[in-house]
């Protein structure tokens, strides 16, 4: 942003214009209640009138997928009849639907009363939180840690200024938690007195994990057993996401008085971090960094594709046309690029925010890995219940040709047909590990639309039948690393029900820590055999595959059907990936 | 010997209770100031004397004044100059603290849960900084995870490794990480020796515990825990470095026993030979046995615990390559490249020291030397000798009053918890450890009534177990298998069997490095199932084709373990595989075949 450009550190050659309000006005403002005006470079999407911390409501929210309703020993009922649909999203689809079985009056959990400390524990103990009617956001608002229930959480994510000050707490009051964020403190500059600094500390199969960012402290406590890389890297977006909403000009504050409290920057966006937390066990994207797309005709995106091209022209910088997380079309201006973690953040601040839903917003946003020290403005627009377009500019004062630019790409994309045919692929789904050709003789097929029939069959097959694709094929998620994009199959039986895919996801998640270790890694290929899976892992300059079999899965034609699985990625690449488009690589 | 002229002998001079003063007045700099005025002056001209760069910082004449506590007047303060600025060298990449939380728990007095602090010279500030923040985590790790106890903080620079030896009794290996990029190491190959070194301890000496009942000053405890440890780090010692196990040592495993295999033939002689040590040897007193031969276990009647402490000792002291102590064993326990120089005693160093091991067995001896009464030193380098019977003697526990004799060791069985005399007896490569209970040795007579027996009886049959084992002995690397780099662990038994450390060595950096990531991986994974159902056995596979081509390789079933690289090898998985398979079926009896 323009008040410090020398600071900027430069990604592009993007001439960032000087929009009037300078880094510390603009922080000055992220606290206001009231919007300075309906299509200003409001600090939050607040189109609508209402800052976010006022007005959500479990309405449609449907990312509802918690740490406790996914507890290893929770078999849902509703898991099992999940098939076909959305792929990994489907967990926190089908958990909504759990959630809104309940009735939810309100948007906080702490409004709820009493969630005394011992139904607390039962929660984390045996995820019994089925009943418990859960809203997005932040929840358990009674408990410090003095709780017992509070000490038992599976995953704590605690936020605090350098001078212990709490920012943030994924559970409990940060208020009431100034004393535990104290000591965080404590022990981060403790070590760091004696010259060094601590990454992690390791008692059974508890794993505190720090991250220190200049003046901000993030700490991870976490019974899960994911690797300390996995928990770093989660901890590092969650930084990125907090940049994502203040940019990191915030830093500055702290130069002039390090007690700085940080937190009301931040108040109304629990539901963005809780979110983005609970991305962390469903979305293979946070550990990939790699984006993945709604499989679509090669027609259909590219008509996507040129509507967006011609707006990037008119300086737009991004223009991202998204189904859920899924990517539609995406296209850049000249020589700007956008990560996979900024994309990725981006859409769950979009998608974790309500307000966004109702009405056309404009809002300041950050990309940290683009420039984490300048906003850039997001108008963002629903196009109908799952797609939202985001166009993205450097200038606060674009609103009104934002609006032209989206209602010109909609006007085009209704009629072109994109929007049913993204419809269609949404209920669709993407691939089936029962579908993987046998031979290359139907390797010609291609998943859409003649795939459709196909994919009705296949879904219309009794789900609990259904046993995985050959050689006891469950899984598998292929990353192009050249496309920085990856595909990942629907689940199939027997990983039917959230809390088997959770336990997937975290397999391939110390899998992939594994395979690229920092020191020694890439590793060329992976086989792991435990009571879980037959997982394999192939890496090669080109791709990336991760594949669960059944764990009594035969080794030589595991392997087969691993040639075959990337031989079928190969073949339907046009439909499954967005080409041309690499957003890296421009 | 040196002497230091006029200052140092004031210096030594120095009370104990003075001493002590200077301790207590650590919190309180200015005092600390007026209180050591003079103490510094001689110093500060020592320090020129001895030519030496000394920190003239308070704290570190405190460290000074602390030390003396233990040496009691006895040290020569030159000479202890002389270490320090020897010590310089490492004092700050590895560091060893034993401490009690269960004392020192007011303000003022927290200097009294430090039992052992290595290196001994750090300032009683450093020393109390690392042991505060230790006592920190593991407070604040309980807040969480109040059933298992903190396991190891991981800085940039450190890596603090934990292992709760006793309850509420702490040991913590501090390694500093150096910018050689060798610094890679497996928490659990550190903690292994942690827990070898505390095992050791309690085998001579009991518990910490009962020895801090026994005298609750502590004083009893740390002048036992001193000289102990100090010796056995002498083990750790590559010219005049500490040279901790690293990535390059992941084809080991510290606190298993390796076994020398044997023909039916040759068990059955061995079978006879037990037999007769266990029953003839004092009249109706049931002995038990450890037979070694070169560093390799041959038999045992202990259980696995005590058999992997006797024949640890063994190894490191006793065994023929241990008493030529010029060559350093091959064994897996010591560095292949440690090689110690003959041993010049305490007062036969004169300049500058060479050895870093000679220097920590000097400190050990200066350490063990408290309360006036020499404590016993089992771990002490060059004080067994073996005698023109074939027995092995040592002074080290002292001899009976009155006469030359020496008192024969003792150490104390964890499974049947009493105490038994060592008997060892040794013929050529042979090593045989006869375990007497100390209850039925009266006196001195029934000892060499019991020796003169043993001769008797059992000569002859050891005369043929050694012959016929020196017969198929294929020397130092009999256990290599060509092609393959390995590691074979029964956790149950305590017994690992490896490729020879020399050919461990050919590995290139990266196989070894992968090797030491997934070493970690299975530690942790082992410690998931023993949490998550200890009942259930635990079988996982991993093979990793790594960047350098090589095969790192994995496999955990029904306890046991094997750990594999094999560099020169096809690319698929399946010839990887098929030589797992192999080597199961040759070489492992098919523990780690699939069927």
């Amino acid at each position: 942003m323009a008040s410090d450009p020398t600071s900027l550190p430069s990604p592009s050659d993007l001439s960032i214009p000087n929009p009037s309000p300078t880094e510390e006005e603009r922080l000055a403002t992220l606290n206001l209640e009231e919007p300075t005006g309906n299509h200003a470079p409001i600090p939050r999407p607040l189109s609508n009138g209402s800052s976010l911390s006022a007005d959500f409501d479990t309405g449609n929210e449907i990312e509802v997928a918690e740490e406790e309703l996914l507890g290893d020993s929770t078999d849902l009922a509703e898991g099992s009849s999940s098939h076909g649909g959305g792929g990994w999203r489907e967990i926190s689809e089908q958990d909504g639907e759990v959630a809104s079985c309940s009735p939810s009056s309100s948007g906080y959990a702490g409004e709820r009363g009493s969630s005394g400390a011992s139904s607390g524990i039962e929660e984390v103990d045996d995820g019994v939180a089925l009943q418990d009617d859960w809203v997005p956001g932040k929840r358990h608002l009674d408990e410090d840690d003095a709780s017992v229930s509070w000490r038992k959480r599976k995953k704590h994510f605690f936020i605090l200024s350098h001078s212990g000050k709490p920012i943030y707490s994924r559970y409990g009051d940060e208020h009431k938690l100034a004393g535990f964020s104290a000591t965080l403190q404590a022990i981060i500059s403790f070590v760091e007195n004696g010259g060094d600094r601590v990454k992690f500390v390791r008692a059974g199969k508890h794993q505190v994990v720090f991250l220190v960012k200049g003046p901000i402290y993030l700490v991870c406590i976490s019974c899960t057993e994911e690797p300390y890389e996995a928990l770093k890297g989660q901890l590092e977006l969650i930084y990125g996401q907090m940049l994502l909403i203040l940019t990191k000009s915030v830093n500055r504050c702290f130069e002039k008085n390090p007690k700085f409290d940080m937190s009301p920057l931040l108040g109304g966006t629990d539901v963005v971090f809780s979110s983005l937390i609970r991305a962390f066990s469903w979305n293979p994207a946070t550990f990939l960094h790699a984006y993945t797309c709604l499989p679509l005709a090669y027609s259909t995106r590219q008509a996507a594709g040129a509507i967006l091209q011609d707006v990037a022209d008119s300086g737009v910088l991004f223009a991202i046309l998204m189904c859920k997380h899924k990517v539609v079309s995406l296209v850049g201006a000249q020589k700007a690029s956008l990560h996979p973690d900024d994309m990725l953040l981006l859409a769950n601040f979009i998608l974790s925010s309500e307000s966004f839903r109702t009405s056309e917003s404009f809002s300041p946003i950050c990309l940290p890995k683009y420039n984490p020290m300048a906003f850039l403005y997001a108008y963002v627009h629903y196009l109908d219940e799952d797609t939202h377009l985001t166009l993205l500019t450097t200038s606060s004062d674009a609103f009104y040709h934002l609006k032209e630019c989206r209602l010109r790409i909609e006007a085009v994309l209704v009629k072109s047909n994109v929007l049913a045919e993204v419809q269609r692929s949404m209920l669709d789904g993407g691939l089936h590990v029962e579908d993987l050709p046998v031979d290359s003789s139907r390797r010609s097929r291609s998943i859409s639309p003649q795939m459709t029939q196909e994919n009705n069959i296949s879904g219309s097959r009794p789900p609990h039948m259904a046993l995985g694709g050959p050689a006891g094929l469950w899984h598998f998620i292929y990353r192009s690393i050249y496309l920085d994009q990856y595909v990942s199959s629907e689940f199939s039986s027997p990983i039917n029900n959230s809390a088997q895919q959770k336990r997937l996801y975290r397999a391939y998640q110390k899998l992939f820590a594994s395979m690229h270790d920092q020191g020694t890694g890439p590793h060329k290929t992976q086989y792991r055999r435990d009571r879980d899976y037959v997982l394999l892992c192939w890496i090669t300059q080109d791709f990336e595959l991760y594949a669960a079999f059944d764990p009594l899965a035969d080794k030589v034609s595991a392997i087969k059907t691993c040639n075959r699985v990337c031989q079928w990625v190969r073949d339907l690449e046009n439909e499954i990936f967005l080409l041309g488009a690499s957003p890296f690589s421009w | 010997m040196r002497r230091g002229r006029g200052s140092p002998k004031t210096l030594n001079g120095v009370s104990r209770g003075l001493a002590r003063a200077l301790v207590a007045a650590a919190s309180r700099r200015q005092d600390q100031q007026k209180r050591l005025g003079g103490l510094i002056y001689n110093l500060q001209r020592t320090d020129l004397d001895a030519g030496c760069t000394v920190d003239q910082d308070v704290e570190w004449l405190l460290g000074i004044g602390v030390f003396l506590i233990w040496n009691h007047e006895k040290l020569d303060f030159l000479e202890f100059l002389q270490y320090l600025q020897f010590k310089t060298l490492d004092v700050h990449i590895f560091k060893i603290c034993i401490f009690d939380l269960r004392r020192g728990q007011h303000e003022g007095q927290e200097l009294d849960k430090i039992l052992f602090f290595f290196p001994m010279e750090a300032p009683f500030s450093a020393q109390l900084s690392v042991i505060g923040l230790c006592e920190g985590i593991i407070t604040f790790t309980r807040i969480f995870s109040p059933e298992a106890a903190c396991e190891v903080i991981e800085a940039e620079r450190h890596s603090y490794v934990f292992y709760e030896a006793e309850p509420d009794i702490w040991m913590v290996m501090v390694m500093e990480k150096s910018k050689d990029n060798e610094s890679f190491w497996r928490c659990d190959a550190l903690r292994r020796i942690l827990k070898e070194v505390h095992y050791l301890f309690m085998m001579f000496h009991g518990s910490l515990r009962s020895l801090l009942e026994k005298q609750p000053g502590g004083e009893l405890a740390r002048n036992r825990l001193y000289p102990f440890v100090l010796d056995y780090l002498t083990d750790f010692y590559v010219g005049k470095k500490l040279q901790m196990p690293s990535f390059r040592d992941s084809l080991r495993e510290r606190g298993t026993v390796q076994t020398l295999t044997v023909s039916r033939e040759v068990a059955i002689e061995v079978q006879s030979l037990i037999t007769m040590l266990g029953y003839s040897c004092i009249g109706n007193t049931t002995c038990k046995s450890v037979i070694l031969f070169h560093d390799l276990l041959v038999s045992t009647t202990l259980s696995p615990e005590d058999t992997t402490n006797i024949y640890t000792y063994a190894v490191l002291r006793l065994t023929p390559q241990a008493l030529s102590s010029s060559t350093n064993s091959w064994s897996y326990l010591l560095k292949g490249t440690s090689a110690t120089t003959v041993a010049v005693g305490f007062t036969a160093a004169t300049g500058p020291v060479s050895d870093g091991s000679q220097q920590l067995s000097r400190d050990a001896s200066s350490a063990g030397q408290g309360q006036g009464n020499n404590v016993p030193r089992p771990l002490q380098r060059e004080k067994w000798f073996k005698g023109k019977d074939g027995f092995l003697t040592t002074d080290i526990w002292g001899a009976e009053v009155g006469s030359l004799v020496p008192v024969l060791p003792t150490v104390w069985l964890r499974e049947t918890e009493e105490n038994m005399c060592l008997c060892i007896y040794q013929h050529k490569n042979l090593t045989v450890v006869i375990l007497i209970p100390a209850c039925s040795l009266i006196n001195e007579q029934g000892l060499s009534l019991a020796k003169q027996q043993l001769v008797e009886n059992a000569y002859p049959k050891i005369l043929n177990v050694e012959e016929k084992l020196s017969r198929g002995w294929g020397g130092e690397n009999s256990y290599h298998v060509s092609g393959y780099r390995y590691l074979v662990i029964d956790g149950d038994r305590h017994i690992s069997r490896a490729s020879p450390p020399g050919k461990v060595t050919t590995l290139a950096k990266d196989s070894l490095l992968t090797l030491n990531k997934l070493r970690e991986e299975v530690d942790l994974e082992k410690l998931r199932a023993q949490r998550t159902n200890p009942e259930h056995e635990n079988d996982f596979e991993v093979c990793i084709r790594a960047k350098n081509n090589a095969w790192v390789i994995a496999k955990v079933t029904r306890g046991k373990e094997l750990h594999m690289v094999l560099e020169k090898a096809n690319e698929t998985l399946l010839y990887a595989t098929e030589a797992v398979e192999k080597f199961s079926n040759r070489y492992c009896e098919g523990a780690f075949s699939s069927d």
